[in-house]
């Protein structure tokens, strides 16, 4: 659970709390591609970096989904 | 080899985190909470500590209340992805602690962990100051980073820019910061001449500008290079440059157009090569209506227009801009004060209408007035200046106010004007001397 989850049950999150939460991921994702550019660079076992790239496509999703959220949230503060 | 503490309770980047931290050649240890982070430290000591703003039990800053008030003194890094965060820090953090913000790369880890490995005093206390773009510019907001982005565009071309916006809102760094990326895109050392225009008398505007030769006037007693020409395949400033006398702008023009100078006096056409900057505090509204700069030169200047937003509309970087002047300041008289989060918020919530230069004009003065033998400094009860009252009432007149409302505050200000004169108040005013009695007894403030 991402702290707009826990937040959500007991008030509306704000755009911030949502920015935050999409760089999660974000920050996940920079770091795995640090990873492989290790892997590849250092000769290490492949099977590191092909889970590294998976968790980066994890990572995406849940990027994508916050930012479907921030969308709802910003097009809510609008109306 | 260092020992770290990674204190982060995403358990994805902790595990990449130790990956990479341990391919650097440290040894590291994890905590997920500050719970977990007080056990390691009752019995470990830590070279450094990486520590995640939020944390499931609490802030990162309980961690280093915590630290502070134990025997431990390793060094800090704040892991942080709010620009808002970012800028507080950078004003209260002393010379071990310092901040990298998310999304983070290995380079940054690096950089972080490297810092603490050179222990040089002055370089420690830098690394805690905000970074300066293009050498000179300060801001991390939104409108900064399209500034800045602008400014690497620019730089790739010999486009004339022209810098629009107020008063102390930083347009000759801005200048001096394209110029600087002009030169590290062409790889040399051109040079940044910079000329007041609205500081030349009439007379020598020409002079100034393209140069003469000896003998071209009275008191001509040696041949001088004009602006253009000492610019070289740099930067011309031209600063104020709607405060030139409109007839003196034709001549400018025929240069913009030609790339061609002749000195005053002169037979000769010589050749310029120069990027021209130029600069106003008025808008391209005023600009256009008062007529001041002609249509075809404010097309040739203005090839690529930059609006410098004023700090009202980017306060996230009020910390940072505070950091960074009391940072010189401290530096220069070898003392050691410190922003408190208080003080940083009313520098936030102040409007600021001089811009930097007010602000930092601000800064100076509590400087001088804090305690030589204290640590933090002395600001002032209330920031607003002379220039600044002036400056709201330019600006009072805003969506939202009644016709009455403003009426009124008009007849305030000419009053004040014309320093209470009512004949005179009602010819400015257009109105009789009877309505503006009328006025005043309906308002019931004044005496007649």
């Amino acid at each position: 659970m991402n702290n707009y989850q826990s937040k959500k049950q007991s008030e509306q999150p704000d755009l911030d709390q949502l920015i935050h939460d999409a760089r999660e991921p974000l920050n996940r994702i920079s770091m795995q591609a640090e990873m492989i550019k290790l892997v590849l660079e250092n000769s290490m076992p492949i099977e590191k970096a092909i889970d590294a790239v998976n968790k980066i496509i994890v990572s995406c999703q849940a990027c994508s989904q916050t930012l479907e959220q921030l969308s709802k949230v910003a097009k809510n503060q609008a109306n | 080899m260092l020992k770290i503490l990674l204190v982060d309770d995403d358990a994805e980047f902790t595990e990449v985190a130790c990956h990479i931290i341990e391919f650097l050649g440290h040894d590291i240890c994890t905590a997920s909470c500050l719970q977990e982070a007080y056990e390691w430290l009752e019995n470990n000591t830590f070279d450094h500590i990486l520590l995640d703003f939020m944390l499931p039990d609490g802030s990162g800053l309980h961690l280093i209340d915590h630290i502070k008030k134990s025997n431990h003194d390793p060094y800090i890094t704040l892991i942080t992805g709010h620009p808002l965060v970012k800028g507080l820090l950078a004003g209260l953090c002393g010379p071990k602690v310092n901040y990298i913000a998310k999304p983070l790369q290995r380079e940054d880890l690096e950089h972080a962990l490297t810092q603490q490995s050179t222990p040089t005093p002055s370089k420690k206390s830098n690394s805690s100051l905000p970074k300066k773009h293009f050498g000179c510019l300060i801001g991390e907001s939104a409108a900064m980073q399209e500034v800045y982005t602008m400014i690497s565009r620019i730089a790739l071309t010999k486009a004339n820019v022209m810098l629009l916006g107020e008063s102390g809102v930083g347009k000759e760094l801005v200048a001096q910061a394209i110029h600087t990326a002009s030169n590290s895109v062409t790889n040399n050392e051109a040079e940044l001449v910079a000329t007041n225009c609205g500081a030349l008398a009439k007379d020598l505007i020409t002079s100034e500008l393209f140069g003469h030769e000896k003998g071209a006037f009275t008191g001509a007693i040696s041949k001088k290079d004009g602006v253009f020409l000492r610019a070289g395949n740099g930067t011309l400033f031209l600063d104020e440059v709607t405060e030139m006398p409109r007839d003196m702008q034709p001549n400018l023009l025929r240069v913009l157009e030609t790339n061609r100078v002749t000195p005053l006096g002169g037979t000769k056409e010589i050749e310029v090569n120069c990027r021209v900057i130029s600069a106003t505090n008025r808008s391209i509204e005023e600009i256009a209506q008062s007529k001041v700069l002609r249509e075809d030169i404010y097309f040739r200047l203005a090839v690529f227009p930059i609006n410098i937003p004023p700090l009202r509309k980017r306060k996230e970087d009020i910390p940072l801009l505070a950091a960074a002047f009391l940072g010189e300041l401290n530096e220069e008289y070898h003392r050691t004060y410190q922003w408190n989060a208080t003080q940083i918020q009313r520098l936030i919530d102040y409007d600021w209408p001089g811009n930097i230069r007010e602000m930092r004009h601000a800064i100076h003065r509590a400087f001088i007035m804090a305690a030589p033998n204290g640590t933090s400094l002395a600001l002032p009860k209330d920031f607003r200046s002379p220039f600044s009252s002036i400056s709201e009432k330019k600006h009072s007149l805003s969506a939202g106010r009644t016709i009455e409302d403003v009426e009124r505050e008009l007849i305030k200000v000419t009053l004040v004007d014309v320093e209470g004169n009512k004949s005179l108040a009602a010819k400015m005013l257009g109105i009789s001397i009877k309505t503006l009695y009328n006025r005043l007894h309906a308002y019931g403030e004044f005496e007649e």
